[in-house]
């Protein structure tokens, strides 16, 4: 984990100075005189050599000073604690629906392989995988929320069910598109395993379909899934980047767009930085699932 | 029956003066904003959504009224600048308070003043460079100056002299001013406006409580504001904040889309406002002899440039993107609305067969290749674009397009590695200098990264900004204007309002022509 995290601070600190843009211009938005830009330019130390600011910035970091945010004018540090535990909190309440939304409708659509349920139920995942994000997100927003007021327009409230009333719309949007993949690999993984001979043993010992399902067949069709779900973090990490601008839910995904646009140096590296170590740390997570769920996998 | 009729057409002519009278006090107003505020301080501020915020937390020695020209008294209750232009004197009002309760004195007149200027601090400093020495005597401020400064009178009605506590900055902690400028903000702000910052969640929202001891006075003979406080709460999304007022959560919403003007016009619950602005829309045309690649420019030619401008129908334009709620530029160098702004014609009025004859005198053949930088992800930009490659090619001109972030376009701006490129200017401050530094005057900015370089333009403006006949100065500006319109190094195009939806019950809210969203005035019908 720690070399990736060195290997990361190298990409991003090149790959940020490799975009086109002045930071200074960006962020004297195009007003300020050459003078004033020369001003800003040397307060934000971008006159150094870039081994220098590479060296600052590697030893910054390890104090676990991330800069100041030239946007914000605020330590990026703060600023991201302020707006992780949003995104967290989406995050988290998406991947939950997702598994309420797929898991089900997956055993069913498999044990009704190709009949009408699964067909209807394929067909309908079909149409969430390809409506873009943003637009299902509107249309929720101008039918439950605008039209039959069931729900806020956007925002994020003060409490925790405040929390979990606001953000379950953007939460149901993110979690429409990763229920429809997840979806699909837990049914053909299921179809694989239902067969399968240690399936037939089960049956044969006489225990319950409903037992055969949840012992046998899901605990081993999970893997596979369990996988997936791990590596589309960074699909829901980017799926938050929309929802958040679409539901005014003031997370990091809205966060890092700004950066961006503002060339905001310091805050795209500490952005960048906090995605390396959630999905490092959401891979050693799904590492540790899959072990629980297949002792073949446990280190002996 | 005509008895009936007269007391009807009374009654209501009645209800149309009086509504006025009826101003009523209390209530917290919710607004919907596209942007959030960073640090709300009058050096500080470099953002739109920071500067647009400041008067109703600061209040300035001077005010200007609604229309953004006319200069009143404001912490000041009177002014005078001496005959040599070197001295400008005022008098602080009595009974002027920060929102602790402290008075606001001569000390921090000068201390607000002297950081305004401070090249160090914000990038407006630039702006009072005249000033030489700013000294208070009991009530009694004393501005010298360098040169006679023609712009001085309004830059004390500007944004950024608007008066801090002193006392606040020497308290707060903080190595750099910056520093105590933000541990006010955040901790325990204390300001000379009709409001005060009482909680700020960044990126989300924000809380304004009214300042209880504010001097100035309501229409009902008490303190302002009318407001007990004001709610912002930040909605990045066009769609989303319409939708958030459409379903009552919020009274109002700021710059709503144009294509959804006419639909929130039609809406009986909702008073869609467009407050004119100085806003205007254009593209700067690279003027320079060579392009970045070392190749011959055709548009350093003026005839190549008028015919551009000849070619292009703003009215389509405005209708296109706009959907009519805006008008073609007038004056070329800045928006109407500001002070010394002449013409009533629009520039270039679409005449296509002046466009092909000059387009022949410059040169350019049947397939002539420009290039039009414009945002990626813009709308209204894509809109430009495939109108003008459609104009344009009536004329021979084969338009491409290049699409980059507001970044990379801010250094081709500066680099000159560009034809034409889309962009937009709002004045921050009520003196024209600033935009006709900006659009015109090379030294500034080169024009606007247009490289064009007239010394009859450059000398003129240099004499306007001493001048301080106020006559002779506006033949200097109406000369430098007609100079501008004629060399046209920009595509001139149109002037925008700031569209703002409200719901029926707020009243009296106003968005200034230089975009400041004042509140001090403003009540909701309960």
């Amino acid at each position: 984990m720690i070399p990736t995290f060195f290997l990361v601070m190298i990409i991003i600190f090149l790959l940020v100075r490799l975009l086109p843009g002045d930071p200074a211009i960006a962020m004297a938005e195009a007003k300020a005189t050459e003078a004033q830009i020369e001003i800003l330019r040397e307060r934000m130390g971008l006159n150094e050599p870039l081994w220098t600011q590479f060296f600052i910035f590697v030893r910054n970091v390890l104090t676990g000073d991330l800069g100041q945010s030239i946007l914000l004018k605020a330590p990026v540090a703060t600023v991201i604690i302020e707006r992780l535990p949003v995104t967290a909190f989406l995050t988290i309440y998406a991947v939950l629906f997702s598994i309420i939304i797929a898991g089900p409708l997956a055993a069913i659509a498999a044990l009704n392989k190709n009949k009408r349920a699964d067909i209807l139920i394929r067909g309908v995942f079909q149409i969430g995988l390809s409506t873009p994000v943003f637009y299902i997100g509107l249309l929720l927003l101008t039918f439950l929320a605008a039209f039959l007021r069931w729900f806020p327009v956007g925002g994020y409230g003060q409490t925790f069910w405040e929390h979990m009333y606001h953000l379950l719309l953007p939460a149901l949007t993110v979690a429409l598109y990763t229920s429809a993949i997840i979806m699909r690999n837990l049914r053909s993984s299921i179809i694989e395993v239902i067969d399968a001979e240690y399936v037939q043993f089960a049956r044969a010992k006489g225990l319950s379909e409903g037992l055969i399902l949840w012992r046998h067949v899901l605990r081993n069709a999970l893997v596979s899934t369990v996988t997936l779900l791990g590596l589309s973090i960074g699909n829901l990490m980017s799926g938050t980047l929309v929802t958040e601008t679409v539901f005014a839910v003031p997370g990091v995904g809205r966060l890092m767009l700004e950066a961006i646009f503002a060339r905001d140096y310091p805050l795209i590296q500490g952005l960048t930085l906090t995605f390396a170590v959630l999905v490092s740390i959401v891979f050693l997570l799904t590492d540790m699932i899959q072990s629980w769920l297949d002792p073949r996998l446990r280190p002996s | 029956m005509k008895t009936v009729l007269f007391a009807a057409a009374a009654a209501l002519s009645v209800g149309i003066i009086t509504p006025t009278l009826a101003v009523e006090r209390g209530g917290t107003l919710t607004f919907a904003r596209y942007d959030d505020s960073t640090l709300i301080d009058p050096v500080y501020a470099d953002r739109n959504p920071d500067i647009w915020m400041v008067s109703n937390l600061y209040d300035t020695l001077l005010r200007t009224e609604a229309d953004g020209k006319t200069v009143v008294p404001g912490l000041a209750s009177q002014y005078k600048l001496s005959d040599d232009g070197l001295t400008l004197s005022l008098t602080l009002r009595d009974n002027i308070h920060f929102s602790d309760g402290t008075d606001v004195e001569g000390k921090d007149i000068v201390f607000s003043l002297n950081r305004a200027k401070n090249p160090e601090l914000g990038p407006w400093a630039g702006l009072l460079g005249s000033i030489d020495s700013v000294t208070a005597d009991g009530k009694n401020i004393t501005i010298k100056l360098k040169n006679p400064d023609p712009t001085i009178i309004l830059m004390m009605a500007t944004f950024n002299t608007a008066i801090v506590s002193k006392d606040a900055f020497d308290a707060a902690t903080g190595a750099t001013d910056q520093e105590k400028a933000q541990a006010i903000s955040n901790a325990d702000p204390v300001g000379s406006g009709p409001f005060v910052l009482k909680s700020h969640q960044r990126g989300s929202s924000m809380e304004f409580v009214a300042n209880k001891h504010y001097w100035r006075q309501g229409e009902d003979g008490k303190a302002l504001p009318y407001l007990d406080g004001i709610d912002f709460v930040v909605i990045p999304d066009d769609a989303t904040r319409i939708l958030k007022l459409q379903a009552g959560e919020v009274n109002a919403a700021e710059f709503i889309p144009f294509a959804r003007v006419a639909e929130l016009k039609a809406d009986s619950n909702i008073n869609m406002e467009l407050f004119p602005s100085t806003r205007i829309i254009y593209s700067p045309i690279n003027t320079r002899e060579k392009t970045a690649d070392g190749q011959d420019n055709i548009l350093a030619s003026k005839e190549a440039r008028q015919a551009l401008n000849y070619a292009t129908n703003k009215d389509a334009l405005i209708k296109l993107i706009l959907h009519g709620a805006g008008k073609p530029v007038t004056s070329g160098l800045m928006a109407s609305t500001t002070q010394l702004a002449t013409g009533t014609e629009a520039l270039y009025k679409y005449d296509l067969a002046k466009a092909k004859e000059l387009a022949a005198k410059a040169g350019i053949k049947p397939g002539t290749e420009i290039s039009l930088t414009t945002l990626a992800g813009s709308a209204d930009d894509s809109i430009i674009f495939t109108a003008l490659q459609q104009m344009w090619s009536q004329i021979g001109v084969k338009l491409s397009v290049e699409q980059v972030d507001g970044a990379t376009r801010g250094d081709k701006n500066r680099s000159g590695d560009f034809d034409i490129h889309t962009y937009g200017w709002v004045n921050d401050v009520n003196d024209p200098a600033q935009v006709a530094g900006w659009l015109g005057y090379y030294p500034t900015r080169k024009a606007v990264g247009t490289g064009w370089n007239n010394p009859e333009f450059n000398s003129l403006y240099e004499a306007s900004n001493k001048e301080i006949n106020p006559e002779k100065r506006a033949e200097q500006y109406a000369k430098m204007q007609s100079l501008y319109a004629e060399e046209a190094p920009l595509l001139f195009m149109y002037e925008t309002p700031f569209a703002v939806a409200l719901d029926n019950k707020v009243k009296g809210y106003v968005q200034t022509p230089l975009g400041s969203n004042e509140f001090s005035s403003t009540w909701i019908d309960q």
